[in-house]
């Protein structure tokens, strides 16, 4: 018995050294080898779940069996050509994409310097709807052609950063001086920001003449210019989030500021020794972590709904996985973001125009985050735990 | 335990919703899946296909989008339609959704379910000018839209006539029975919203109509699916002295029933007959207020199947059958005659004109 498991638990070391020290080239691999895997296990779950189910007409008759609703081929081919098989859903996946890419870096930039923000979801839904209030008030007094736009878009998402940042330095002023775990912190503000948020739309600010809880529409000057027709992305918003996750991999590798933020949130003792305020770097960390999750907001009222209506969808919480699924790296997270995108608009497709149900469908995405993020999930524990060659503490978390 | 037996049904309604989503796959898509479907429909086989996108309360709701699925479902027996459904999961899925199907040159009726559908639904009308659409509960000025609105405050009033009339007699039948010292109905709402209110107009001005003395407490439990807190609300009511008491509140409705059960009161339903959907209440739901949202879908593909599709505004009240109270299952030919005689009294009185009834708590 023990023998048994002292060999498990030395192969378990070995592959986690294993794990720790794979090269990029080693991690893409295991990454793409993943994703095959999801891909078998949700079609044979789609496949067999297709025999429990009725419909009018089966794809195939299995005797012994009965009749198979779903193919997956089909189901993954629609999943496909869902989010990449026409302008238009190019489009709508990059349009999700953009949003996931400010919601990602929100919580990476977090992760970075060791705090875990919950709470991106409601620096976003209240940077959504400060954007919404001030742009609507703002639309009138520009001019209504491309400087006026440029006004109302920047001042939109200022406005958006400056309260995401601001709901994001609560639960970093609350970790720095009071102690209290920005885990716990930021999830109950998510619950404060939305029931603020629906109070003053409802009774207040809202558009009274609907039942909807929503602000009314912003007007045509605070929209970003569609790219492509059919789809109201804008490839401004894209090139805007690519050039700030690459800001932020420059900030944390480039400079000192970055350096210190790092250090400050995984080794705050060792960072005051050095000569750094952890303290204020703490409460840096969280409100730049706010300001990106308020621009998300700010985007999103600006490209996606033109109006702040309650019910944001958790993109704030999908940021979670994206950040995760990148390893917490800036740039890591474009493609994670790209494949979270493409897999929320394929579903829809999914779910539209097969029969195949909606959590059906939720199922096969889960699999495919889960078999993606679990070798670099545990990456990140073989490195905390000091397992490959590589040294942890040394490095200020550099390569997390 | 009755709170358990109530949440296994509202599961079984909710897989009832799927399989029909099931049933629902789109016939022509043309995968190359062969079509065994319609196949016993051939005399009546229209082409039309309907895309619906319902509201966020989804399929299994047992009331306001499982109506809709109903008059979808009759409409794929009647004239051999497709359709296909869509279940937003937050409001802001609509939007999306109104446009793919709207751009989808194979359906030909977009039909969309509830009030949150009007603000995307009135830039893309605009936008997909040669799609014709249906609006549940809200309105679009478009020539290619058809509106369908109840006048829930006439059916309410019928709902809060009977309450009020049974309030103020003796009158014991199921699980209930009035309480003749005070006449009393209460009132419990989902949101506080201007629809909602309307139900509350109506209600109390029904209830005044048969005792004008009468009191009537109301209260808004502020969520469409907070059972414990109707319950909470109910309880009180009953407490109180209410005799009977009327939610249009949704899932949140259930706690009414429950709190009526634990009373020995009567309560009554909204949407659809639910002394059938929830018919483990059966015995304390006197009546329900309904409102045939299956009726306005049925209709607005009928429209679309006959060729005579147009927009505008179809307001549907106690004259078209639109909205009405359907007296409980245990409780047809129970009701003192004298009761019912009043009842389709103040019935015929309102489709002539005689009753003026307020569709806002200001008009009261």
């Amino acid at each position: 018995m023990t023998d048994d498991s002292g060999s498990i638990r030395e192969r378990g070391s070995a592959a986690l050294d294993r794990l720790v020290d794979a090269t990029a080239a080693e991690r893409i691999t295991i990454s793409l080898a993943s994703l095959v895997f999801a891909i078998i296990v949700g079609a044979v779950l789609v496949f067999v779940s297709g025999f429990v189910a009725d419909c009018a007409d089966p794809f195939i008759y299995l005797p012994g069996l009965g009749y198979g609703c779903y193919n997956p081929l089909e189901v993954y081919w629609t999943m496909l050509t869902g989010s990449f098989g026409s302008m238009t859903v190019i489009g709508q996946t990059l349009l999700q994409t953009t949003l996931l890419l400010f919601t990602g870096l929100s919580v990476a930039v977090a992760f970075r310097a060791g705090l875990f923000n919950i709470g991106t979801q409601g620096q976003m839904v209240l940077g959504a709807l400060a954007t919404a209030l001030v742009v609507l008030e703002l639309a009138a007094y520009v001019p209504d052609n491309a400087i006026g736009m440029v006004i109302v878009l920047s001042t939109g998402v200022i406005v958006g950063a400056i309260v995401g940042g601001f709901w994001g330095m609560i639960p970093g002023l609350m970790k720095a001086y009071a102690n209290a775990h920005e885990v716990i912190t930021t999830i109950m503000l998510n619950f404060v920001a939305i029931g603020i948020a629906f109070w003053l739309v409802q009774v207040h600010v809202g558009d009274l003449t609907t039942d909807s809880v929503q602000t009314e529409t912003v007007p045509a000057v605070a929209r970003f210019p569609a790219t492509i027709s059919g789809s109201r992305f804008s490839v401004i918003a894209l090139i805007g989030a690519l050039l700030v996750a690459a800001g932020i991999y420059l900030l944390y590798t480039r400079t000192v500021i970055g350096y210190d933020l790092r250090t400050s949130g995984i080794q705050e003792t060792a960072a005051e020794y050095g000569g750094v305020n952890a303290k204020r770097n703490i409460v840096t960390s969280m409100t730049l972590s706010g300001v990106l999750g308020g621009i998300a907001g700010a985007i999103y009222v600006m490209m996606v709904q033109y109006r702040w209506q309650a019910g944001i969808p958790p993109l704030g919480f999908d940021g979670i996985a994206v950040s995760i699924l990148a390893g917490n790296n800036p740039v890591g997270v474009i493609p994670a973001a790209l494949l979270f995108g493409s897999l929320k608009t394929g579903s829809v497709a999914v779910d539209l125009s097969l029969g195949v149900p909606g959590e059906l469908v939720e199922v096969l995405r889960g699999l495919i985050i889960l078999f993606i993020a679990m070798p670099e999930f545990f990456r990140m524990i073989g490195k905390r735990f000091g397992y490959g060659n590589g040294s942890v503490a040394t490095d200020g978390g550099e390569a997390q | 335990m009755q709170r358990r037996t109530f949440l296994t049904t509202v599961g079984v309604g909710a897989t009832a919703g799927l399989a029909g989503c099931l049933v629902g796959d789109d016939d022509d898509d043309g995968n190359g899946v062969d079509d065994t479907g319609n196949g016993e429909d051939d005399d009546v086989d229209s082409d039309i296909t309907v895309g619906i996108i319902y509201s966020t309360g989804g399929l299994g709701d047992e009331s306001f989008n499982d109506m809709a699925f109903a008059g979808i479902e009759q409409a794929e027996e009647d004239f051999g339609i497709s359709y296909q459904n869509a279940e937003p999961d937050e409001p802001a899925d609509m939007n999306d959704m109104q446009r793919q199907f709207a751009s989808d040159e194979d359906i030909d009726l977009v039909c969309c379910i509830g009030f949150d559908h009007e603000t995307d639904l009135e830039e893309n009308a605009a936008e997909y000018d040669d799609q014709r659409f249906a609006l549940v509960d809200a309105v679009v000025e478009a020539d290619n839209v058809a509106n369908y609105t109840f006048r829930e405050h006439e059916g309410s009033f019928q709902a809060g006539h009977l309450a009020g009339l049974l309030s103020t007699m003796d009158y014991a039948h199921g699980a209930g029975e009035t309480d003749t010292d005070e006449a009393r109905v209460g009132f419990v709402g989902g949101e506080e919203i201007a629809l909602i209110e309307r139900f509350e107009a109506g209600y109390i001005a029904g209830a005044q109509h048969a005792d004008d003395g009468i009191e009537t407490p109301s209260a808004y439990a502020g969520s469409w699916n907070d059972p414990s807190t109707g319950q909470e609300i109910a309880t009180g009511m009953y407490d109180d002295g209410a005799d009977v008491v009327f939610h249009a509140a949704g899932g949140t409705g259930g706690g009414v029933f429950e709190a009526a059960q634990s009373a020995g009161r009567f309560a009554i339903g909204v949407d659809d007959d639910q002394s059938i959907s929830a018919d483990e209440f059966s015995d304390v739901i006197v009546a329900s207020m309904v409102k045939r949202v299956d009726t306005a879908v049925y209709e607005s593909i009928e429209a679309v199947v006959n060729d005579e599709f147009e927009g505008g505004m179809n307001d549907l009240g106690l004259e078209d059958e639109g909205v009405g109270a359907t007296i409980g299952q245990d409780f047809e030919g129970d009701l003192p005659e004298e009761v019912v005689d009043a009842l389709e009294d103040s019935r015929q009185a309102i489709i002539d004109g005689e009753i003026d009834v307020p569709d806002n708590l200001d008009d009261l």
